[in-house]
């Protein structure tokens, strides 16, 4: 008979434990994705990335931040999916149910729910796995050759952490329920609110709240010499600073606007303001959670991002894209695929320990390269200047251009460079040779044929691959390689961040919902027009989604100082993650607003 | 005397078609003019609070037509419902209705901000009604934080403080004690008596009735016959009421 209660009380409330049972398959799926490709054999191996120790450290660090948020995350899910049944479990209590019975319900439905979900999770999580990988491998450019799209161990473990999560999920919905008087589960909604009104004390929290997260932001700026004791600082002062702005200065602000009539006595805003401040104190905790994860989210991807940056910077430090020194058939049929906008060539003779140019030709068509400034100001990228080689220098020794051209000419470090006049150098015997340096219109496109030019050159030129070490595509090349790991860990830990943090928002909001309704359904009776209440609902939730927002976008920004040190600019580009970020969690703030709004404004 | 409500042939039946379906109202008919105290009596299931949601324009009739002030529901849009609502009625509701999460003296303002009254008018206001019906000293308060009877006073100041059309109240003193329904009764009968506000009010007790200089008798969904005041004392009235409810059981 209870198990039958059980299954038309779900169906009772099909839709909402639709959106609960597919956030956690996106949980899941995402735990899934970034186990098994933080694990995977492929990516942890030397060929890929050629930094073991350094990339397992990272991916770990990765994995223990999911596990954290995760499980937070599940919280607030079971916590919702507790909400919604709560009113039907007081009914069949009250109805003489024993409540060994009712555990055991409880018990097996939360267990259930997660179990299905997960299991749906790791199979939609196996597809996704493989689209997300190939679209990184591409970005790598790599040849995978031992990649596993199913990863036993992932699975596993995937599985093992949301079986235990639920389980103690399980353990503690039934304990909260055969705890609670069944009184109380059958009038929930009309739970009196705490209410305390302390505006002394709300002051001072206020101002030591301004004042913890001034010294976290600062701590911040000061030298990372000392970044073991900067981080936990920081991470104290501003999670203890958020929680106290959250509870003074925010409620500060609301009793301000109450009070404020003009404001206030306009529409409905009084019963929005009304709502905002009776949330600010059950939300508190998880505003806090959520602006340090929006910051550690929005953080994970600005800083991936910007690793990735770092190959634009490879690529603006050198003058010439390619340098050719054969003239294979091979080497001949990918050059022509190149789009040259420039290409100089110089001949010379190899006899003995010289190496002997053409001046002329020099004179002609002078040598260039790249000079890098660095500012102390850290905002700023370094500034590139192209800067001509003066010709006459080009065979002095000790000067800063024969140094430079040694390194652009094979073999060019063990013999000297001679600069000759066009009737020496025609007199001249030994082996004639050819240098030609090419630009090309865009770098990144013709990289693939860049490096295939140089790969033959390596087979064929043994003298070459001494400037091979210096080119612009080997190190571009090197540069993708250790940027792609921060770029994919930021990237996945950011959305998974983002993802889990603004449906835990989603779940608090939709699990008051029930109460709400209540007092939608009075306004409405008392006359306020549907849009009213409509944009009411829009204004309340969005002030919740906000606020959290603005304290991580501010921790961000202060945060980005740690890397200044890591990275060329933390601040370049900035709007790119944050744009990205921005989108997602609106759309995570429509979908909450959607939903309240269906099962909050529906007449009994 | 101008009618302020007018119900006209009005019937309502619950259940979509083909399902099975009952017939809560079969054909009211009856009318209150300005000034009336109208009690609207009915044993449990008579369809009261069916009757009550239809004036009250949250819910329609089947067939028929209610008019406020001559103005006909059935022709109004969503919104114009709603401004209908904050204009033209209050409300007292057995459960009190107040929102929890805001002051007493913002549950009575909600209703003048919901008109668009300019925030300057508006304490004035509030203050003006809550003087009169004795709670000014719990506006600051939350709801939480008083007395079953003055919750229910500060729901009467909330359907009072725009000045509506009708006071509508559906069993006001069901929650009540008797000591605070007996003092919510005489409030609301000096409001009539004194402020000239009509209501209507839908109650199944004798007692509460009795304040009413009319009342109406509701049984299965029709109204059978009404009886008048006609200048009697309140406790007259009562003990023919009660005889009245005996012979008819
Ligand atoms: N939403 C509904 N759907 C179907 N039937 C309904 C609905 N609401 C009320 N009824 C039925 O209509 C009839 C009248 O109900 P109503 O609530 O108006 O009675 P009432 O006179 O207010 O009773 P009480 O004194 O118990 O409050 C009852 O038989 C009830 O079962
Ligand atoms: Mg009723």
């Amino acid at each position: 008979m209870i198990w039958k209660l059980s299954v038309t009380g779900i169906k009772n409330r099909l839709k909402d434990y639709l959106v609960l049972f597919s956030g956690l398959i996106v949980a899941s799926m995402i735990f899934y994705m970034f186990l098994s490709i933080a694990t995977n054999p492929v990516f942890i191996s030397k060929d890929v990335y050629g930094r073991e120790a350094y990339l397992t450290y990272i991916f770990t660090f990765g994995i223990i931040l999911l596990v954290i948020i995760t499980s937070v995350y599940l919280i607030y899910a079971n916590s919702f999916l507790l909400s919604m049944r709560k009113q039907d479990y007081g009914m069949y209590m009250m109805l003489g149910a024993k409540s060994t019975r009712i555990g055991l319900l409880i018990f097996s439905e939360t267990l259930l729910t997660g179990f299905l979900a997960v299991l749906l999770g790791i199979i939609l999580g196996l597809g996704l796995t493989t689209i997300v990988t190939k679209a990184l491998v591409g970005k790598l450019g790599v040849e995978i050759t031992h990649y596993k799209a199913i990863l036993p161990s992932a699975i596993i473990g995937t599985l093992l952490f949301f079986v235990i999560i639920f389980l103690l999920g399980a353990l503690s919905n039934v304990h909260k329920l055969t705890h609670t008087p069944v009184i109380d589960l059958l009038h929930e909604d009309q739970t009196p609110i705490n209410l305390n009104h302390h505006p002394v004390l709300r002051g001072i929290e206020a101002i030591c709240g301004v004042l913890l997260l001034a010294v976290g932001y600062y701590v911040m700026t000061l030298s990372t010499r000392y970044i073991y004791f900067l981080i936990p600082t920081a991470l104290v002062t501003i999670i203890a600073g958020s929680f106290f702005v959250f509870n003074g200065v925010f409620t500060a602000i609301i009793n301000y606007l109450l009070n404020k009539k003009s404001f206030s006595y306009r529409g409905i805003n009084e019963f929005t303001l009304g709502q905002l401040k009776f949330r600010l104190q059950s939300y508190t905790k998880i505003l806090t959670m959520i602006s340090i994860l929006f910051a550690l989210a929005l953080g994970a991807i600005t800083v991936g991002l910007n690793f990735g940056s770092m190959k634009d910077e490879t690529q603006k430090s050198f003058y010439y894209d390619a340098t050719i020194v054969s003239q294979t058939p091979a080497v001949k049929k990918a050059e022509a695929k190149l789009a040259i906008t420039n290409k100089q060539t110089y001949h010379y003779k190899e006899k003995g320990m010289h190496l002997y140019f053409n001046r002329a030709e020099f004179e002609k068509q002078p040598l260039k390269e790249i000079e890098i400034y660095f500012h102390n100001n850290q905002d700023n990228l370094p500034t590139y200047k192209v800067k001509t080689l003066v010709t006459a220098e080009l065979d002095k020794p000790e000067t800063a251009a024969n140094s430079i051209f040694s390194q652009m000419v094979p073999n060019g470090i063990p013999k000297k460079i001679k600069l000759v006049s066009q009737q020496r150098w025609n007199t001249l015997n030994g082996q004639k040779k050819f240098v030609s340096y090419i630009n090309v219109k865009d770098f990144a496109h013709d990289f693939p044929v860049i490096k295939q030019i140089q790969k033959e050159q390596l087979k064929e030129n043994r003298n070459y691959q001494d400037i091979y070490l210096s080119s612009k595509s080997y190190n571009y090349s090197n540069m993708i390689g250790f940027t792609s790991a921060f770029e994919f860990m930021g990237f996945f830990l950011g959305i998974a961040f983002l993802t889990m943090l603004a449906s835990t928002l989603m779940f608090k909001v939709l699990s008051g919902a029930a109460s709400d309704k209540v007092r939608y359904q009075m306004l409405h009776e008392i006359g306020a027009r549907p849009q009213l209440l409509r944009s009411s609902i829009r204004k309340e939730i969005g002030t919740l989604f906000t606020m959290p927002a603005i304290l991580g976008i501010v921790d961000v920004l202060c945060g980005l100082k740690l890397f200044k040190t890591l990275l060329i600019s933390p601040y370049h580009n900035i709007w790119i993650p944050f744009t990205i970020f921005i989108v997602l969690y609106l759309g995570y703030y429509l979908l909450t607003v959607t939903l309240y709004e269906k099962i909050v404004l529906t007449n009994k | 005397m101008t009618e302020i409500l007018r119900v006209d042939q009005v019937t309502k039946t619950y259940g979509k078609r083909g399902e099975k379906q009952y017939q809560a109202l079969k054909g009211i008919n009856f009318a209150v003019n300005s000034g009336e105290f109208v009690a609207i009596m009915g044993a449990s299931g008579s369809g009261k609070t069916t009757l009550l949601n239809i004036l009250s324009t949250l819910d329609k009739p089947t067939t028929g037509n209610v008019f406020i002030n001559h103005e006909d529901n059935s022709t109004l849009n969503a919104n114009q419902l709603a401004d209908f609502r904050s204009q033209q009625i209050g409300f007292i509701f057995q459960d009190f209705n107040l929102l929890e999460n805001l002051t007493n003296r913002e549950n009575i303002a909600l209703p003048l901000s919901l008109r668009g009254i300019s925030p300057r008018k508006i304490d004035p206001l509030v203050d003006k009604i809550a003087t009169r019906l004795g709670i000014k000293e719990i506006l600051p308060k939350y709801p939480a934080e008083v007395s079953g009877g003055q919750k229910q006073r500060v729901a009467a100041a909330r359907a009072l403080v725009h000045e509506p059309a009708i006071l509508l109240a559906d069993e006001p003193t069901g929650a009540l004690d008797s000591k605070s329904a007996r003092e919510l009764l005489y409030t609301m009968a000096d409001l009539n008596h004194n402020d000239g506000i009509t209501t209507l009010m839908v109650t199944h007790d004798p007692f509460a009735a009795s304040f009413a200089s009319r009342i109406l008798f509701i049984k299965d969904g029709k109204i059978g016959e009404q009886m008048l005041k006609n200048g009697q004392s309140r406790q007259k009235f009562y003990h023919l009421l009660i005889d009245h409810l005996d012979t008819d059981e």
